[in-house]
């Protein structure tokens, strides 16, 4: 889909972090394109958790660097990174369930008529804004005054990405979205997503566990163990095996097959 | 798939409600019926017995004098339930509230009296190593602003300091204000015993007494400022030409509504003496009907009914109770003072006493001057918490600090600084509790606003607020103040019934309040 894209909007080159005399992530190269998902796949400590942390401007790297747009960029919090146009959305979605879909769409950075936090609410524009949102990515919410706590799963989801794609991510990174939910809605999920890329311009990081989800919805692929990249290449290049092979970590299926029968 | 599987969304599940459901889905819908419950009570039982109403308002707990004293108790606890509201939505606790009333009144109270300095203590090496002090700054009359104010940098701080303490530590806010309750509760014991000892005595006393009455100083046409009551025992002389100073017209209204009420004390007492003058005879008259008397029966019937009193003349009004009166009149020359300690309303309850008549005590004076100014402080207050609670950013960060604290970190809310504003306001109402005392009563006293804490913690239970944060309405505050304020003077009318048992519904009510909010929270979190 986006194999001829000129430029990646998001790249990086030589991604190194230690902490302390233990090397997390060690030269990582990545670039992702604009309407893409990008799968990033690997063990537990393989180094996604601190990829991805780094590119939200949680951690810094010890060494390497990140271009957004072409431009260098370095973040000291996550604040930078959001501003830069990279949206987290985190497994516990950072939403308040007791409160509604507005306030939670809004929250940190609420529409007000007038400056300085005792500023009253833009109430009605608020929820027209969130409504329209959610709907562009599939959910039409019954009422945006409904507490977050009584919505499913993928609902919850998808309004944390609406509320990351409305502040302006470009780069959209999706922490494991899929883990914590049922069948279904696990199925929902993976359509907002679709429909999220197909808005064109927005390059989407899907960290996952799931290989199949990764093939239904991914035009690339990054495999990482022990902090280094094993293996990269578009949905074409990658045949069946070579996922499943580099989703365990590079170790021979065949082997573990071996084992296994013994 | 299936295409009408497919078009039924996951929000269609959630099935919408009528209007009846959603009122009885509020959180305040619970608290509201208790509270009608105990207006109810204090209405019907305070209707003296032997007569027989229909109406509520015909009882004593709903005379003139019964709505001023239930609304000042309601009023004071809602100032400081508001305080400890907001910051139990925001997450954390405040239990020094009621130390923060007793050193904030006793602060005042002590600049009031002796002034305010900056003292600086330095030790001193000329004759021998001794501490010497140093008085930077000495103010010896500091006006009823100016001790709000330098009481406020006291309080605001300690406030600041319990918050800033909790965000930067971590430690429960239980305990850094258990901490703030001792310490500000001793401090303000030891402070007083050391400015307030008289010579001869080696220890101080923890009140402060004797401060003037500062919201009744008034500007007298002659005389300047002085205290009403001393204006009004002024010698005959002085009295005689503050009345050439009164318009024409005052007067003839004061002696108007001065004639009228002389007429109704007139009234009142002829009333009196009948009732007093016939219950003696009627009792005798059941006796002789009991022994079987006839002519006895048939003296005292006639006795009876021949019975008059000669109705008693009111008195005239003279140029003093005019003048009098007038003085009564003039507003006070001290704004604050009377802000914080005055009465409100004042001309609503003179116009229910006169023309009205229902403001009239059984001697047919006027029954209440007013209500207390810390009703409209409380309302004033209380408005302006709704309005940033419920439609202010600030509000959305209040309920996401104390819904889900990562959450509003993670988008950006200050938590830090929600919390510490809401330690520092909840030390703010503190203060403002503290000021109507200090103002209306004019002492001081260490022991004041012991239990507050518990008492405002409870009320916002009660109103709905979930102990857990992130749950609750300004209006649930409200009512929670309601409940509590009033559950005493409701139980107190019932006949025959220990006046305590008061605690033990409000003990029931509160265990009742905290099960419903934690049944709603899980409602609306979806995990019931």
């Amino acid at each position: 889909m986006a194999d001829n894209a000129t430029e990646p909007l998001i790249e990086t080159t030589g991604l190194v972090k230690n902490f302390g005399s233990f090397t997390a992530l060690n030269g990582v190269d990545l670039k992702v394109y604009p309407g893409e998902v990008h799968a990033l796949l690997g063990d537990n400590g393989a180094g996604k958790s601190t990829l991805i942390k780094i590119l939200s401007g949680v951690f810094k790297p010890t060494a390497g660097e990140i271009r957004v747009e072409g431009r260098p960029v370095s973040f000291a919090s996550p604040r930078d990174a959001t501003d830069a146009g990279i949206g987290t959305v985190y497994q516990d979605l950072a939403l308040n369930a007791l409160t509604s879909v507005t306030r939670n769409f809004f929250l940190g950075r609420e529409i007000t008529h007038f400056p300085g936090p005792f500023g009253v609410m833009k109430m009605a524009e608020m929820d027209e804004i969130a409504t329209r949102e959610m709907a562009k990515i599939g959910i039409n919410v019954a009422d945006p005054n409904q507490a977050v706590g009584t919505m499913s799963g993928g609902q919850r989801q998808t309004l944390a990405i609406a509320r990351a794609i409305y502040f302006g991510a470009k780069v959209l990174i999706l922490d494991e979205p899929t883990s914590a939910l049922g069948q279904k809605q696990q199925m929902e999920v993976l359509k907002t997503i679709r429909k999220v890329q197909k808005l064109g311009d927005i390059a989407i990081i899907l960290i996952t566990h799931n290989e199949i989800h990764a093939r239904l919805i991914a035009d690339r692929f990054t495999f990482l163990s022990l902090g280094e990249v094993i293996g990269q290449g578009t949905s074409k290049d990658l045949e069946g095996d070579d996922i499943k092979r580099l989703m365990a970590g590079g170790a021979e299926i065949g082997d573990l097959a071996k084992e296994l029968a013994v | 798939m299936n295409q009408t599987a497919s078009s039924r969304q996951e929000s269609d599940r959630l099935a919408s409600k009528g209007w009846l459901k959603s009122l009885l889905a509020r959180p305040e819908i619970g608290p509201i019926g208790v509270m009608l419950l105990l207006f109810g009570m204090l209405g019907y039982f305070s209707i003296p017995a032997g007569e027989f109403s229909l109406n509520p308002f015909a009882g004593e707990g709903f005379n003139a004098l019964g709505i001023r004293n239930n609304l000042r108790v309601i009023a004071q606890l809602g100032i400081i339930a508001l305080g400890a509201g907001l910051l139990i939505i925001a997450g954390e606790f405040d239990l020094s509230i009621g130390s923060m009333i007793g050193f904030a009144g006793a602060c005042m109270a002590m600049v009031l009296r002796w002034g305010f300095a900056i003292v600086i203590p330095y030790i001193s090496f000329e004759g021998g190593v001794h501490i010497e002090f140093f008085t930077l700054i000495y103010i010896e009359n500091v006006s009823p602003i100016g001790a709000i104010l330098i009481t406020m940098c006291f309080t605001l701080f300690f406030g600041w300091l319990q918050g800033y303490i909790v965000v930067r530590s971590g430690l429960p806010s239980f305990i850094v204000t258990l901490g703030g309750l001792f310490f500000l509760r001793g401090l303000t014991e030891v402070s007083l015993r050391a400015f307030n000892h008289r010579p001869d005595q080696t220890k101080g006393a923890t009140t402060v007494t004797e401060l003037p009455d500062m919201k009744n100083i008034i500007n007298v046409p002659g005389h300047g400022e002085i205290e009403r009551e001393a204006a009004k025992a002024l010698p005959e002389a002085d009295l005689q030409a503050i009345l050439q100073t009164v318009p024409a017209d005052t007067v003839a209204s004061i002696t108007e509504r001065l004639a009228y009420t002389y007429q109704r004390v007139a009234d009142a007492k002829t009333e009196i003496m009948a009732a007093k003058g016939v219950k003696p005879l009627e009792r005798a008259l059941e006796n002789a009907i009991e022994s079987g008397n006839e002519t006895m029966v048939a003296t005292i019937r006639e006795k009876i009914e021949t019975f008059t009193v000669t109705p008693v003349t009111p008195r005239t009004v003279t140029d003093l109770d005019v003048v009098r009166t007038y003085i009564d009149s003039i507003p006070s020359a001290q704004p604050v003072a009377n802000f914080f300690g005055g009465d409100i309303l004042e001309p609503i309850f003179d116009f229910l006493y006169f023309p009205v008549d229902w403001n009239t005590n059984n001697f047919g004076n006027q029954f209440a001057p007013g209500l207390y100014s810390c009703v409209m402080i409380w309302l004033i207050l209380a408005l302006i918490c709704y309005v940033v609670l419920s439609r202010t950013q600030a509000g959305n960060w209040i309920y996401s600090t104390g819904g889900n604290l990562q959450a509003a970190k993670a988008n950006g809310v200050p938590t830090d600084r929600v919390k510490v504003s809401l330690f520092v306001f909840s030390a703010f109402c503190a203060t403002i509790f503290a000021t109507c005392q200090v103002f209306e009563v004019n002492t001081a006293d260490a022991a004041k606003g012991n239990l507050k804490e518990l008492e405002a913690i409870a009320a916002a239970v009660i109103g709905g607020i979930v102990m857990t944060g992130g749950f609750g309405t300004v209006m649930g505050i409200i009512v929670g103040a309601f409940i509590f304020g009033i559950a005493k003077e409701a139980f107190f009318y019932i006949p025959g019934i220990d006046g305590s048992f008061y605690r033990v519904f409000l003990g029931l009510v509160i265990i009742a309040s905290a099960l419903l909010n934690e049944n709603i929270r899980k409602r609306i979190m979806g995990t019931l």
